[in-house]
């Protein structure tokens, strides 16, 4: 019995003495790895930056799906209409009645500013990383620095004045200011020429899924463009159209297939057999539109004999009503083996934006050439604009045909050429000319003292 | 640094150990130098005994109550080793001389002495009759968790319910049996489905982070995790995850006892801070093998729902809109409106979606008996509920439990064993069809087509019944286990250690079926999809112990010293199937053509601590009660694991001071108070570390590496300091029992996601907050015995609690995110809003104030107005009747409280509104939807002051009526018939249905009517 107290006591003492000071301590856990590892060896910084691009691909403007701009701006400015249960996202967008506590402003500002997140966090890691090589750091903070400066371009056309974010650093970016729009795009174009001189001209990866060179100059031309460097502009979008890697395509019905040779950059599909989210937003079966539709308007305005009347705009009817619908992207659903991916840039854009920088130049003919190539594709004859002015009215035409519903190009053309606040009130009842910009969220407003409204909201 | 100061630590409970150890060893030698042990000591007294002429002798009797013989009850004689139970019928025999006194004691009856004389010494068997104990509260043990206390010697503030309240509420989770009934502490049900949880705060708000308020749950001595399981994308109808409490039986809990204050919550440290809560099973019961059945039938409806226009109102109201906005031609996509739809047609469809009967079926079985020595309990339990919504969803739970408690013959050893096991298969729809039922026009089509199918309507609506086809399901299977060993020593030294370990297996999934979708899009079921988590998440846990008692002058003394090992692993599993060749194989995750996983991961969560109590107990009227614990956790980053949290509490029983001792009017007085500090580590695991993690979606087919928060790893403990001051007086023998309680909480250095705008890429960071929030308080509970005669009892328990909430500090507030969140000196929980003036006479649209003069309205300036919308005051009132064989009992359950009234969309859009608004008085603003001006005033006047309203309310939270038939005493055979009702009755001025609710839009608590039967053999 004695000896039994003993083994008890003992057994109480031993248990309050063992060796406890790393008890408490955790390893880290299977499935994450910490921020230095990342970049310390190829693969998975690598794989660091595809997740920037599954991110762009799903969320934030540049998303195909019912959120992105090729919907919402499609809607907020004319080319879709509006079908779906009254809900107080969607229908304020078509509305034109956004507020600064609607869920989408605040979405699609956080989601850009977590894509520019993880860019400046590989950026940061590339130059810090021991282990990598120096093509691969050029290779990757190019890819960022081409994402960085997409993100905020997209964010400095919607919502006007923006912070330009370079850095992780929570405490900087917690107090930021909006910067003037012009200084947003000198920080872009030094961007993109910093990522030019870094990537490479050849594709790292299959299938053009990963930006070169040639996509950080398409980019560049588009945003000369809007900033009316028209010199620049046009060089830029040379710097593309003279990459032999691309061939003018001018069989309509493959401009939005994975293989076409015309494409630029685009998404890689999230599942194998999956299509470009916009084929699943846009198209539908039966009428009425269960979601969304093109506008009747843009559907009378193009000519009869415009090629993407007939295979880039399909109709429905119910015997008595027609509707229609965006019918580049054809895919809805997944079909084993993928077919069509969402196309962010391509060459038609880039001899538009030349042609407007030619003719803006006053190199006419040469512009009328740039803007035939896109006219050929659509089997229509040569353009009969001759004057500087006409021309460029005629590339404006030539880019709400070309380029309808595909991210949000036809608000952005309306917006930089002025014309906003004379097209739209004609067919939205709810315009008003503060419009031009989306509200800055009342999330952001409240928790950052330096952010200001913009007018109107 | 802590390192060091953990070995301080160490080396202090060592050198307690050996004090104890050595203290033993002295006792023990002089017990061995007297050469006597305890059994020869006692035969030596029976000896003695008999050799002063006092003749032992057997004496038998038989222990009744007003009901019937009870069994089970101890039977000892007072000063001596010797004791008995009574066997079924009531009998017992204990050999005991002339002048001893036995004693009979039973849980829930008055004890009862009886000195052995002269007339009953003559063979006569003795009749005793125990009366149930309704006024003696101060005599009940409370469990504080690592150790127990005398009611009316405990010097923390512990709130208690047991069994006898439990069993007459027709409820399945153990928060809802606890509502209404425990001052301090406010629990409101998210939703009215099968499985919904339910959302509680014990004191008030102490962190600013929404999910860092939960207490710590405790299941015989085996802490349970309260974190929810499974995720977003495998959800059902609960506005949150599953919540793990529905795993507890309620009919399986003998008490529940909620720690509040610092005395009774400090020695669970860094998890006290939000309170703890103390669930005990029930045990076996000495005595015959008694049978229990218990089966019972409820319906259930929805309690209240708001009143909403009819197609009359509604359509004048659209019309109306598009005149306000100039539109005279109705746009093709307005159906309601443009003819589309049939004006003449009207549906309630907050009947149709929301509108059904849920039935429960429940049936509870037990077997209990054993020895003085060894008791066992063994009981099931098979629930079965549907749901208000069209379709045919139930939710299944059955539960078993398992306990057995063995003492040796010298009283040395104990060992109590206790299981439980729980298992739950829900199926409901994935979508709580309340929100829609709400905002549906009312001349929306039919749901089904001439052939049965779901109408679509020709593409013009989204059949709402459609998203019942998307399935949740869930099977959650628990096991919590637990081992309890005890050995006494010595006399007055006992070791314990608890062994704890338990499982829970969760796996949800949610179907999404191509036909929740419209047929325009043209989908098949290669388009259909399924999501699955499962989540696996297991805790071990030892905590040995060492109990020393001692007398000091007129003292008793009483230490504690004690360490906890605790380790939680959680493994999850989410993952999706994508494309099935049929919708009939869509739950089999192997047909899907596309099969991706989200997220498979396993957390560890250590835990360490070291535990001591001091108490001494003056002569029962001075105590002092001394906790402290240091704890370690994992969740904090190198360096910063270890705080130190400790409390004293005293406690002045004056009533048992000489000059109040024999008052006839004052039965019991006492005066107690206490301070200390606890801690919080609910935080989640690892966040402390900046890492990436697998993206769950892929491109070019591989992997991304994502990361996944703004890491700090500076954050550490946060620090809770808490007072309280408390007065216990019983009147009339305690026929009046009444406590008033004061508390007064300060957290600070609080650990919360710090909100972040959107341009640092993330939406908050975890890091100690430097504020400073306040909760204070006041408690009432009074009980009172208001009839007690032989046929009728009649007692009231009263409970109601006050409290405040205050930032006290936060320096930088001005320059921090915070800043348009918070105000010094105003609770932490407002919400700031606009002052709503009215409708402006000539323009008819909404008004604020321009509170800096600016000319504008905006969300910053001007949205100043401060709203509190946690409760004022909340409270119960329960009255238990007894007459002869009929009991009831009833509980109102009331609070006061304001809260934003329905905001369904703008007003003259396609959405349903309330019929008020078709009235003069609540006439608002219509717009289609064009009217950017309104548009935006709606939304700002939906967070004004204009929406405030009262929704304060008063509810008959349950009602019990229980009837036990009068069958022969001789037969220990007892029926019981009962009718109980829950939400029976609800008396508010809302105007948006029921006024209990945390998330709006979801099913409300259900209105419940349940019989059932009860039999004991």
């Amino acid at each position: 019995m004695k000896n039994f107290k003993i083994v008890v006591l003992s057994i109480m003492l031993l248990l309050n003495l063992i060796s406890c000071d790393s008890f408490v301590d955790v390893e880290t856990p299977n499935s994450q790895l910490t921020g230095v590892t990342v970049f310390e060896d190829r693969t998975t910084a690598n794989a660091a930056l595809i997740a920037i691009y599954a991110k762009l691909r799903d969320s934030g403007m540049l998303a195909g799906n019912a959120n992105g701009s090729g919907v919402c701006l499609g809607l907020y400015a004319d080319e879709l209409t509006y079908y779906g249960a009254t809900d107080d996202n969607t229908s304020f967008i078509f509305n034109n009645t956004m507020l600064a506590t609607t869920a989408i402003a605040s979405q699609l500002w956080n989601e850009s500013y977590q894509q520019i997140y993880s860019a400046n966090a590989v950026i940061y890691g590339c130059e810090n990383s021991t282990g990598l090589s120096t093509t691969d750091k050029n290779q990757f903070i190019g890819e960022a620095l081409f994402v960085r400066a997409l993100v905020h371009s997209y964010l400095t056309n919607l919502y006007g004045d923006v912070p330009y974010i370079t850095t992780t650093d929570y405490e900087v970016n917690r107090l930021v200011s909006r910067m003037p729009t012009n200084e947003v795009y000198t920080n872009i174009i030094a961007d993109l020429q910093q990522a030019i001189a870094l990537l490479p001209e050849a594709y790292v990866a299959p299938e053009r899924v990963r930006p070169n060179r040639s996509t950080a100059s398409a980019l560049l031309a588009r945003v000369y463009l809007y900033n009316g460097n028209w010199a620049e502009a046009s060089n830029a979008a040379s710097a593309v159209l003279n990459n032999a890697e691309y061939v003018w395509e001018t069989d309509i019905d493959k401009i939005f297939l994975k293989d076409c040779t015309a494409t630029i950059w685009q998404f890689s599909p999230n599942l194998v057999g999956n299509n470009a989210d916009e084929g699943s937003v846009f198209v539908f079966q039966t009428g009425p539109p269960p979601f969304v539709g093109l506008r009747e308007e843009l559907y009378t305005s193009f000519a009869n004999d415009d090629l993407r009347k007939s295979h880039w705009i399909a109709s429905v009817t119910d015997g008595t009503n027609t509707w229609y619908h965006a019918n580049k992207y054809k895919q809805n659903t997944n079909t084993g083996t993928s077919v069509e991916y969402s196309i962010v840039f391509r060459l038609a854009e880039q001899y538009l934006i030349r042609a407007e920088a030619r003719a803006r130049q006053g190199e006419l003919s040469n512009a009328k050439q740039d803007l035939d190539m896109v006219r050929s594709l659509a089997g229509l004859p040569n353009t009969t604009a001759n004057s500087e002015a006409e021309i460029i009215e005629a590339v404006q035409q030539e880019r709400r045909f070309e380029l309808f519903t595909e991210y949000g190009h036809r608000f952005f053309d309306l917006k930089r050429n002025g014309t906003l606040n004379t097209v739209l009130p004609v067919v939205k009842l709810g315009w008003n000319s503060t419009d031009v910009h989306w509200p800055i969220p009342e999330t952001e407003l409240l928790a950052n003292p330096n952010l200001t409204q913009n007018l109107g909201y | 640094m802590n390192k060091f100061s953990l070995y301080k630590d160490r080396c202090i409970i060592m050198v307690c150990c050996l004090c104890f150890q050595f203290s033993g060893a002295v006792v023990k030698s002089k017990v061995e130098s007297l050469k006597v042990s305890p059994s020869t000591l006692r035969l030596r007294s029976v000896q003695a005994q008999l050799g002063i002429t006092k003749i032992q002798q057997n004496i038998t009797g038989v222990v009744r109550d007003a009901s019937g013989v009870l069994t089970g009850v101890t039977v000892s004689i007072k000063g001596k080793p010797i004791s008995t139970i009574t066997n079924e019928n009531g009998q017992f025999i204990i050999a005991a001389a002339e002048g001893d006194v036995l004693v009979f004691s039973f849980i829930g009856y008055t004890t009862l002495s009886m000195t052995i004389t002269m007339a009953n010494f003559n063979g006569n068997a003795l009749n005793i009759t125990m009366k149930e104990d309704a006024t003696t509260l101060k005599e009940v043990v409370v469990n504080a968790g690592y150790y127990n206390v005398k009611d009316k010697e405990r010097t923390g503030s512990i709130s208690k319910i047991t069994s006898k309240d439990i069993d007459k509420q027709p409820v399945t989770n153990v928060l809802a049996a606890m509502q209404g009934r425990l001052a301090g502490v406010d629990i409101v049900q998210d939703s009215g489905s099968p499985g919904g949880a339910f959302s509680i705060k014990i004191r008030g708000t102490n962190s600013l982070r929404a999910d860092g308020n939960q207490p710590l749950y405790i299941i015989d001595g085996v802490p349970y995790s309260s974190e929810t399981i499974g995720s977003i994308a495998t959800s059902g109808t609960a506005p949150s995850l599953t919540s793990p409490l529905n795993s507890i039986n309620p009919s399986d809990i003998e008490s529940i006892e909620v720690l509040k204050d610092a005395d009774a919550t400090a020695i669970y440290g860094s998890r006290g801070a939000n309170g703890v809560v103390l669930i005990t099973t029930k045990k076996g019961k000495a005595g015959k093998t008694t049978f229990t059945v218990n089966g019972s039938t409820s319906v259930g409806s929805v309690t209240r729902t708001p009143k909403l226009m009819n197609t009359q109102q509604y359509l004048a109201m659209r019309q109306q809109a598009f005149a306000n906005d100039g539109i005279s031609v109705y746009p093709d996509f307005a159906y309601d409106v443009n003819g589309t739809w049939d004006a003449n047609r009207y549906t309630d469809w907050q009947k149709e979606f929301i509108g059904g009967t849920a039935e429960v079926n429940n049936l509870q079985a037990s077997v209990s008996g054993g020895s003085a020595k060894t008791q066992y309990l063994l009981s099931g339990n098979y629930r079965t509920e549907t749901t208000v919504f069209p379709g045919d969803f139930k939710y299944n739970k059955g539960a078993a439990h398992f306990n057995m408690n063995h003492t040796s013959d010298d009283d040395k050893f104990k060992l109590a064993f206790s299981a439980n096991y729980t298992a739950q298969k829900n199926n409901q729809p994935a979508t709580d069809l309340t929100a829609i039922s709400r905002t549906l026009a009312p001349n929306a089509p039919a749901l089904y087509d001439a052939d049965g199918n779901l109408n679509w309507e020709n593409s013009t609506w989204d059949n709402p019944l459609a998203s019942l086809l998307s399935e949740f399901d869930s099977n959650i299977k628990d096991l919590t286990a637990n081992t309890v060993l005890f050995y006494q020593i010595l006399k007055n030294l006992q070791a314990k250690s608890s062994f704890g370990y338990s499982d829970l297996k969760s796996t949800e999934s949610r179907t999404q079926p191509h036909t929740l979708y419209n047929p325009a899009f043209g989908l098949g079921s290669e388009f259909s999809g399924l999501s699955v988590s499962q989540t696996d998440r297991s805790t071990w846990i030892v905590e040995p112990q060492l109990n020393w008692t001692t007398t000091l002058g007129k003292g008793k003394v009483e230490a504690l010293v004690g360490s906890t090992f605790q380790q939680q692993k959680t493994n999850r599993l989410f993952m999706n199937g994508f494309g099935f060749s049929s919708n009939s194989l869509i739950n089999d995750l192997a047909s899907a053509s596309i099969k991706t996983i989200d997220l498979s991961d396993e957390t560890i969560y250590k835990y360490q601590a070291f535990f001591a109590r001091i108490n001494y107990n003056w002569n029962e009227r001075y105590i002092l009660n001394i906790t402290g614990r240091r704890d370690g956790s994992s969740r904090f980053g190198p360096g910063k694991q270890f705080a130190t949290f400790g409390a004293v509490g005293a406690a002045w029983i004056f009533s048992n001071e000489n000059f109040l001792k024999d008052n006839s009017v004052l039965s019991f007085g006492k005066l107690r108070t206490s301070y200390g500090t606890t801690g919080n580590d609910q935080i989640g695991d690892y966040q402390f570390l900046d890492t990436y993690v697998s993206s769950s979606s892929t491109y070019q087919g591989l992997i991304g590496l994502q990361p996944i928060r703004l890491f700090n790893p500076e954050f550490g403990w946060e620090t809770n300091k808490k007072f309280e001051v408390a007065l216990e007086t019983g009147f009339l023998k305690d026929r009046l029992f009444l406590t008033t309680a004061y508390y007064f909480n300060r957290s600070s250095n609080q650990l919360v996601g710090i909100p972040l705008p959107g341009t640092t890429g993330f939406v908050s960071l975890n890091a100690n907050l430097d504020a400073t929030v306040q909760n204070s308080g006041l408690e009432f509970t009074l009980r009172t015995v208001n009839i007690q005669r032989k046929n009728f009892e009649w007692t009231t328990n009263f409970n109601l609690s006050i409290s405040r909430n205050k930032l006290i500090s936060y320096p930088g507030l001005e320059s921090s995110t915070n800043a348009n969140r918070f105000v010094v000196g105003q609770p932490i929980n407002i919400i700031k809003v606009y002052n709503y003036i009215g409708m402006n006479p000539t323009t008819g649209v909404y008004e604020f104030e321009d509170v800096n003069g600016d000319g504008v309205i905006t969300s910053i300036d001007d949205r100043t107005q401060i709203a509190d919308l946690s409760p004022d005051f909340f409270g119960g009132l329960q009255n238990n009747f007894k007459y002869k064989n009929l009991q009831l009992d009833f509980l109102f359950q009331f609070v006061k409280q304001e809260a934003f009234g329905p905001t369904p969309g703008v007003p003259g859009t396609a959405v349903n509104q309330l019929a008020s608004l078709s009235t003069a008085e609540g006439q608002q603003p219509l717009t289609s939807g064009v009217n950017g001006d309104l548009i935006n005033g709606y939304f700002r006047y939906a967070q004004s002051t204009g929406n405030i309203e009262d929704a304060s309310y008063v509810r008959l939270k349950n009602l019990s009526l229980t009837y036990d038939l009068p069958l022969k005493k001789s037969k220990s055979v007892r029926c019981q018939l009962y009718l109980q009702g829950q939400n029976l009755l609800t008396f508010t001025n809302y105007s948006n249905g029921d006024p209990e609710f945390k998330f709006s839009n979801y099913l409300p608590p259900l209105k419940v009517y349940s019989a059932g039967v009860k039999l004991t053999l």
